[in-house]
């Protein structure tokens, strides 16, 4: 006999992976930064069926359309693709696997070859309520945090960059597009208004969402 | 096209700016036919809403025609008239579902300054800082309008647009504010601030069923106003009046069932706690000047409803939470859930219940903005809502 006997709506424990964030009960806390390792986890909770998400974010050539400074994605193989970002002038190509791939629950994935090492996984998890899906990014990358702390100076760290691309992913999966207000009018910004649009990270051009225009 | 700009603090500017173009499949853009000057216009004016850049347009309560929509805009064509709601939602996240609009998840393209303040980030909204999403406002020739197929409310009738125009904001706010008064039959419900907010509280407070209304501010021509709508006036400007006893005599000592703090983040005190505020802010050790909010936590009798439709941003000093736990009294507050409002509140002016009009004083043109954002700061001129016609070349 249990203490507690009446939970109506009580979930059931989730599955382990590595992104999860319950372990046997206790909360798992992200893992730390360190050894030349950066780590982000974050989650989002999106109004859509696990198996339209899960093929939304396996559909790695669509990847430019909700992921920042994604320039082409590339499939060469069954697992595998070809990766090109532009951040400012540099161009940052690498290849990847994936390494896990259940579909309508998880993706992990890591990177095989080329200028950036980093590898990640995804999970989608039922929400309960009919609130849609719990979706959980975990993303670690081969970089000291010196030089994280100069990429949020310079442009967007990538811990932010994982965390705006999730936010990205889940507009684009509810709505059908990413909110955006770059490419708006506006008066003559100045000096202050233009190291303000910097600080505040709207030099990253907001990813398109769409592959047509909007008329 | 011609926009009113944003260019520091104290500094607005009538400019010429490019026309906005549409930018995702549920853009439309409005010709503007009528814009306002809002209360909460006036914190962006003096600099108390942080991330504000120069350049940006302003006006958050504005109306029109449709100019132009997106290809996925099916409820709206070119030459429709419309009121757009100062909140942008998306209409599909798990808080527009639960109808609390003002919470979208998907229309602040800024969303992580917001989670840097506030832990998460409520919806966007109209030219108001780029923490609130950086969207360029309405007091402007033209306007882009996201996610124009769930907000914008369309006007079938021929209601001149001052009658409808406030249904972008001000009319919706006073309502919710009432509602989240949670007025029964019979109540006394005290409004701090007799401003277009304030009087459309208490206009939605007597339409909501409460008996007395007690209206305190100490501006001559707001308390008139007031009291043509059905109001007592508590005027706190006078020497030898104390809002506290005031509500105390008039309650039979109880003290008012609801108070609703529609003055918000720079509220004036003849107190010693005004002048603490005034150094505290001008530290930078508190932000916001709460004087309005203290006083309506102090009056509201045990087990009532203090309800803030008045904008704070930051911090407060000296919130005095032992009475309001001492009490037992109910808070409730935040951005209005606009989509709720608009469609039930036009009824109540087709049908004759109200016409929002009332509270206008000056019309217009864009030119003139700047100068009055002056006047509204320094209430001279006995304004109390300034209305512009975009298109107009001299003022009527």
């Amino acid at each position: 006999m249990n203490a507690l006997n009446e939970k109506p709506n009580a979930e059931v424990s989730p599955r382990q992976t590595e992104a999860s964030t319950i372990l046997d009960g206790r909360y798992v806390p992200p893992p730390k930064d360190g050894d030349g390792k950066i780590w982000i986890r974050t989650s989002a909770m999106v109004n859509a069926p696990a198996e339209e998400l899960y093929r939304m974010w396996r559909d790695v050539e669509s990847a430019p359309l909700w992921q920042e400074q994604i320039v082409s994605v590339m499939r060469t193989g069954e697992r595998t693709s070809h990766w090109v970002m532009q951040v400012n002038d540099e161009r940052v190509e690498w290849d990847s696997e994936v390494l896990k791939d259940e579909p309508g629950k998880r993706i992990a994935w890591h990177s095989i070859d080329g200028d950036s090492e980093n590898a990640g996984e995804v999970i989608f998890e039922r929400a309960t309520a009919d609130r849609g899906t719990m979706v959980t990014v975990l993303q670690e990358f081969k970089m000291s945090t010196l030089a994280s702390a100069w990429e949020t100076l310079t442009g967007r760290n990538p811990k932010q960059a994982v965390v705006e691309n999730l936010r990205h992913f889940k507009a684009l999966a509810e709505t059908g597009e990413i909110p955006r207000s770059q490419g708006q009018p506006h008066g003559p910004r100045g000096l202050v208004g233009k190291f303000k649009a910097s600080a505040y990270g709207e030099k990253i051009a907001t990813p398109s969402g769409v592959r047509s225009k909007a008329s | 096209m011609k926009a009113v700009c944003w260019m520091g603090t104290s500094k607005v500017e009538t400019l010429n700016v490019a026309d906005p173009a549409l930018l995702n499949p549920h853009d439309a853009i409005i010709k503007v036919t009528r814009t306002a000057i809002c209360g909460s216009d006036l914190h962006l004016f003096d600099g108390f809403i942080p991330t504000m850049e120069a350049g940006d347009i302003l006006g958050h309560e504005f109306m029109g025609i449709v100019e132009e929509v997106g290809k996925e805009v099916t409820n709206l064509k070119r030459g429709d008239r419309v009121v757009v709601p100062f909140t942008i939602a998306c209409g599909n996240c798990l808080f527009c579902k639960k109808k609390i609009w003002a919470a979208c998840d998907n229309s602040n393209p800024n969303a992580h300054l917001m989670e840097a303040a506030y832990g998460y980030s409520g919806s966007g909204l109209f030219g108001y800082s780029h923490m609130m999403g950086g969207y360029a406002g309405g007091q402007a020739q033209y306007v882009r309008v996201p996610f124009a197929n769930i907000g914008p409310l369309k006007i079938e009738s021929d209601l001149p647009d001052e009658k409808v125009l406030f249904l972008s904001d001000i009319f919706p706010t006073g309502y919710m504010a009432a509602e989240n008064a949670q007025i029964q039959e019979g109540d006394t419900v005290a409004v701090w601030g007799c401003g277009p907010v304030g009087q459309f509280a208490i206009a939605s407070a007597f339409m909501l069923g409460a008996a007395r209304v007690i209206a305190i501010d100490r501006l001559p021509e707001r308390l008139e106003m007031a009291r043509s709508i059905g109001a007592v006036t508590v005027d706190f400007g006078e020497e030898d009046v104390s809002v506290l006893t005031a509500l105390k005599d008039l309650t039979g000592g109880t003290g008012p069932d609801a108070c609703i703090d529609a003055v918000g983040l720079e509220s004036h005190s003849r107190e010693l706690q005004g002048f603490y505020d005034r150094v505290k802010t001008a530290l930078m050790l508190e932000t916001d000047r709460p004087s309005v909010l203290r006083q309506a936590i102090q009056a509201v009798r045990k087990g009532g409803t203090v309800s803030i439709p008045g904008v704070y941003g930051g911090l407060l000093d000296k919130v005095p939470f032992g009475a309001a736990f001492g009490k037992g009294i109910t808070m409730k507050m935040g951005q209005t859930n606009m989509h709720n409002y608009m469609k039930p509140l036009l009824n109540r002016i087709e049908s004759g219940q109200i016409d929002p009009s009332y509270i206008i004083s000056h019309r217009i043109t864009l030119e003139e903005a700047p100068r009055m954002y002056e006047v509204w700061r320094d209430k001279k001129e006995s304004v109390t809502k300034i209305v512009i016609d975009p298109w107009a070349e001299i003022a009527a």
